[in-house]
């Protein structure tokens, strides 16, 4: 809501009383109205969140208006201002599965399109393809006429049929794109190939980590002991059932070696069947869900990280693990092996054989000196990956994007119809019109004209704008300001 | 002093506002919807009678003609009596508190009044409603218990629905009184 809990009253005078030009970057050119779309938003965490979140807050240092759209959590529901006047609108839509929203492709066109409307939004950049509500925003964003932008944070199949399914959609919504973003180089491959795009707009991104959250502090381990660190969703996904192997086979070989587990999931009870059925109550340690806050604490308890997954496609933990200064292990699945460079991660095959060969060389290595020391590695990793230079290469796409022309209607359907196979490509062009006669009833109920201009809170013309700049940026930068 | 001017609702429809100032310690805003256009009376009128008809040419059962007559009137008195509202009124005054009135169309009025002394603030804050997202004025109620706290929103102009633009006057104005307010109530 628009009042915070401190001064209520404050925000909105300041809001009333429109900044002066003055105030607004004057490095900058042309800036942007930028919507984030996803299903995946603080509260819920995880890397599509704090990506969305970290990149919003990079784009509006540099003068651009963006505003999050997402689903309503539980009773956090209307119109949040995260730090630095960040929007962030939670809307009342019904959750089907595993946080992502159910689609009907047409019951939140009225409300993303006052949104639309309201904040002049020019470029829509949806992110995640589990995210049905960003496949919603992109499919009426391109029949309002918007600039579309995707981001693809995940690694598919092609074989089995969920895969097959879920990739056809992806061809449907991807077709008619503006240009799609990719986290990592084996990523774009993946999504040109599943998406049948054509290569020339798909962008590599990486994602980022915050240095200064992820310090070392090599006072906090044990040095008799060996500590092995697996943060991770507890999920098939991420290889738990390797874990549940590969502890029980180290445990028996090295006395002194413990494992400490952060991270919940349906697969933590096969986690505790092992600590059962060998004994390891005092050597494994599991101490269900983190908050991103904590993750650094448990990190720096560890020597080694261990990352199990079996499918990632960037993997933003194992960079996490490395800015601590831990010697990672890691399967060689997906765009890992691009993330760190060779000295300073082991990859090993996803199999319990592998790992373990891979685990005893860096225990070898450890117990031998031969590692760096975690300040080191810390500043290696540091200059790597940073959030500005993420949010400098994505303004670069919003600047391309922004005078290349959105498809007109006919174009669509035929691009929908020669690209999508001969019956999915009928049905969506079929649905593609449907939603322009729906926009049409609903520009005939609603005209632009009654749609209430919002007032910016970031961007050129913010009202938040003057107040941050004089105001330094505080360094807990993870913490959602007060919100009421 | 007395001056009026249109503005429009968050669904296109005309608003008169209607401001008063009888001194610096105390204005009133009313906004005023149009009437009950006789046009709308007579479409919903001549709909339900002629589903009635038609249902009875279907039954022939006279029980619905005047079912239908009774209904109409009914839902008309209804109608007027709890669901239309004309006319919304803000008094507020610096050292007493802040009233609003609504009257409905059969001439009913509703009151409430809010002492200065629970008044923390009025504030334009946003909503989503139904399919939109708009900007609604609200009084802040303090907390009895804790200081900095709000116990309660309680929103104003909540069946006329005015846009942004009337709100920012309306606002500007209680502000200025509120502040008036809290410097005549530190200097004693």
């Amino acid at each position: 809501m628009a009042c915070r809990g401190d001064e209520p009253g404050k925000p909105f005078s300041a809001i009333l009383s429109w900044v002066s030009p003055g105030s607004l970057p004057t490095h900058r050119t042309r800036t942007h109205n930028i919507c984030m779309v996803s299903d995946f938003f603080y509260p819920n965490m995880g890397g599509v969140e704090s990506h969305i979140y970290q990149l919003s807050q990079c784009l509006i240092e540099r003068g651009h208006k963006v505003i999050i759209v997402t689903h309503a959590y539980g009773n956090r529901k209307g119109i949040r201002y995260l730090t630095n006047g960040l929007k962030v609108y939670y809307l009342p839509l019904k959750v089907m599965y595993n946080q992502s929203t159910a689609t009907t492709l047409f019951h939140s066109l009225p409300l993303l399109r006052y949104i639309f409307v309201r904040e002049r939004v020019t470029i829509i950049h949806s992110h995640s393809s589990f995210s049905a509500m960003a496949h919603d925003a992109l499919f009426h964003a391109k029949t309002m006429g918007l600039q579309t932008v995707f981001t693809d944070h995940s690694l598919f199949g092609f074989a089995d049929v969920s895969s097959v399914l879920t990739n056809k959609l992806l061809t449907v919504s991807l077709c008619d794109t503006n240009h799609i973003i990719c986290v990592s180089y084996t990523s774009k491959e993946n999504t040109v190939l599943r998406a049948a795009l054509n290569p020339e707009i798909v962008s590599v991104i990486p994602n980022a980590v915050d240095p200064t959250d992820f310090t070392p502090d090599p006072f906090r381990r044990h040095d008799s002991i060996i500590t092995i660190v697996v943060v991770s969703r507890l999920v098939y996904r991420k290889g738990t059932d390797l874990l549940s192997g590969i502890i029980p086979e180290l445990c028996q070989k090295y006395p002194e070696l413990n494992f400490v587990i952060g991270g919940e999931g349906p697969k933590r009870v096969i986690l505790e069947e092992v600590r059962e059925r060998y004994q390891l109550h005092d050597r494994v340690r599991l101490l269900g869900a983190l908050e991103h806050k904590d993750v650094r604490d448990v990190l720096v308890q560890g020597h080694i990280f261990l990352n199990t997954s079996l499918t990632e496609a960037f993997c933003m933990a194992i960079l996490e693990a490395a800015s601590c200064g831990l010697q990672v292990v890691s399967t060689k699945v997906g765009g890992i092996p691009e993330v760190l460079p060779e000295n300073l991660i082991i990859l090993c095959e996803p199999s319990v054989k592998s790992l373990c060969e891979g685990l005893e060389k860096a225990i070898f290595q450890l117990k031998s000196g031969t590692l760096p020391p975690p300040e080191n590695i810390h500043n290696v990793v540091k200059t790597f990956y940073t959030w500005r230079n993420v949010a400098e290469r994505t303004e670069k796409v919003y600047d391309r994007v922004s005078v290349e022309a959105v498809l007109p209607m006919e174009r669509r359907l035929n691009r929908l119809i020669s690209h999508c196979g001969p019956i999915t490509g009928y049905i969506f062009a079929l649905l593609a019109v449907l939603n322009f006669l729906f926009l049409v009833f609903l520009k005939w109920m609603t005209p632009d004209s009654v749609i209430d201009v919002a007032i910016d809170a970031t961007g050129p013309r913010g009202a938040w704008t003057y107040r941050c700049s004089h105001r330094k940026r505080r360094s807990g930068k993870y913490e959602i300001s007060k919100t009421r | 002093m007395e001056e009026e001017r249109s503005f429009s609702d968050i669904c296109g429809g005309r608003l008169a506002l209607q401001r008063r100032y009888y001194s610096p310690s105390c204005r009133e805003f009313c906004l005023s919807c149009p009437r009950l256009s006789l046009r709308s009376l007579t479409a919903v009128t001549c709909t339900v009678w002629l589903a009635a008809y038609g249902l009875f040419t279907l039954c022939e059962n006279s029980m619905i003609l005047s079912a239908a007559i009774f209904i109409t009137l009914l839902g008309l008195l209804g109608y007027l009596h709890f669901v239309k509202i004309d006319q919304e009124t803000l008094l507020i005054i610096d050292s007493l508190g802040i009233q609003m009135t609504s009257s409905y169309a059969s001439g009913k009025e509703s009151t409430t009044f809010i002492e200065m002394g629970k008044v923390k603030d009025v504030v334009i804050n946003e909503a989503i409603y139904m399919q939109k997202v708009i900007y609604y004025l609200c009084i802040l109620l303090k907390d009895p218990v804790e200081p900095h706290g709000i116990s309660q929103v309680v929103p104003v102009f909540q069946s006329s629905k005015p846009r942004l633009d009337c709100l920012i006057e309306v606002y500007r104005s209680c502000q200025e009184i509120l502040a008036h307010q809290k410097t005549t109530s530190t200097s004693p």
